[in-house]
């Protein structure tokens, strides 16, 4: 689904103004899911994706197809600008029942990740952590939980949270090098 | 990247903590101005962008407004002003070239001269300060705009004295009329929400701050 962004994406880094009307028509429901997933709050989301589209006209000459999908390119400037989001948020609030529900599943137990080719290899390598541990790397990744929120999450200290995930990284570093 | 086996760990772990979005406002902003600086580090970002890229499946469509007739008016505001501006010049070349010379003998006020420059270590933004006697302009020279929902606020710190505000300093440039700027005064952009602190004292992160020298 990507490679029909890549052009478009070239077109938009040359100031094609048509180009980037395509684009918000065909990529903008995968990126608002992105923001509803991570943010929740409709009228948030709608301020996040003018934001998100305004940077993706400002740096599209920036992306290069050789490191990656136009959509994963896109859908990092989303992820990027949520948790900015979230981070800024005076209080995490403990209203997040939508965001925390699905730390229930298993890695892998969502549909879209039942994935294949390049993007099974995380998948992978994700299967081979822990369960918690793999389920708190995808509630950060996916949701944008904080430290803080995964550690009641889970309910192990701080500290734990972060030793469980910065080893974590280092496996999952490993794995997908070899 | 230089260093032993071990900080490059750090570096690794650091740009997953980063991409992974666990890191609280004031690493993730300190992590944003290395990203800038340190072209190794970024590429570790970009890395880890890669490797979750294939999470991204587990994200569900879901229809977006039509945004774009706001999004374009922001991205493309100086249309209408341009084509005003070349109205005018059309019709108004002669009358333009006599208001010229009118400008050219009056008075110019004293010239702002730079006092100020506000930055922070591994800080993407950065402003500049200028100040011509009655008014103080800041100049955003570096870094984005603040993201919708949240304003940069200025603040002017004199002494010891508490911080007072100087108003919002999310446009990329703002001028504040000011009678008088102490040298070694010291400048601050603070991160506040919309409208700005309404306490009276910066309630978000200090991003920047810098020394008047006069």
């Amino acid at each position: 689904m990507d490679d029909a962004f890549a052009p478009l994406l070239a077109k938009v880094a040359a100031q094609d103004r048509a180009a980037f009307r395509e684009l918000y028509k065909t990529a903008s429901s995968k990126l608002f899911g992105v923001l509803m997933r991570m943010l929740g709050n409709r009228t948030e989301c709608e301020d996040a994706l003018q934001e998100v589209f305004t940077r993706i006209w400002l740096r599209a000459e920036r992306y290069d197809p050789s490191k990656g999908s136009a959509i994963g390119w896109m859908i990092a400037i989303t992820r990027n600008h949520a948790i900015d989001r979230l981070r800024a948020r005076p209080v995490e609030s403990a209203d997040e029942d939508a965001v925390l529900m699905m730390a229930d599943q298993k890695p892998g137990a969502e549909a879209g990740l039942m994935a294949k080719g390049e993007a099974q290899r995380i998948v992978d390598c994700m299967s081979q952590l822990e369960g918690d541990k793999a389920r708190a790397v995808q509630g950060a990744y996916l949701n944008g939980l904080s430290y803080q929120q995964l550690a009641d999450r889970f309910s192990v200290p701080l500290n734990t949270m972060r030793t469980w995930l910065r080893r974590s990284l280092l496996a999952l570093r490993e794995c997908m090098e070899k | 990247m230089s260093g032993t086996g071990a900080e490059m760990d750090d570096d690794h772990i650091l740009a997953g903590e980063y991409v992974l979005g666990v890191l609280d406002l004031s690493e993730r902003l300190s992590v944003q101005g290395r990203i800038k600086g340190d072209q190794a580090f970024a590429r570790l970002v970009e890395i880890w962008e890669i490797h979750f890229a294939g999470l991204n499946g587990a994200y569900v469509e879901v229809k977006a407004p039509n945004l774009l007739p706001k999004i374009e008016a922001r991205l493309f505001p100086q249309e209408r002003k341009s084509r005003r501006w070349f109205g005018w010049m059309a019709g108004g070349l002669v009358a333009a070239g006599l208001l010229g010379a009118v400008l050219l003998t009056l008075p110019s006020p004293q010239p702002a001269t730079p006092v100020a420059t506000l930055a922070a270590e591994a800080q993407a933004l950065q402003f500049a300060a200028a100040y011509d006697g009655q008014n103080l302009t800041l100049t955003r020279t570096a870094g984005e705009a603040p993201a919708a929902g949240q304003d940069y606020e200025l603040w002017l710190i004199v002494g010891s004295d508490a911080p007072v505000s100087l108003g919002l300093a999310s446009a990329v440039e703002t001028t504040r009329a000011l009678p008088g700027l102490p040298a070694g005064a010291v400048l601050a952009v603070s991160l506040e929400p919309t409208g700005g602190s309404t306490t009276g004292a910066p309630t978000g992160p200090v991003l920047v701050t810098g020394a008047v020298s006069l």
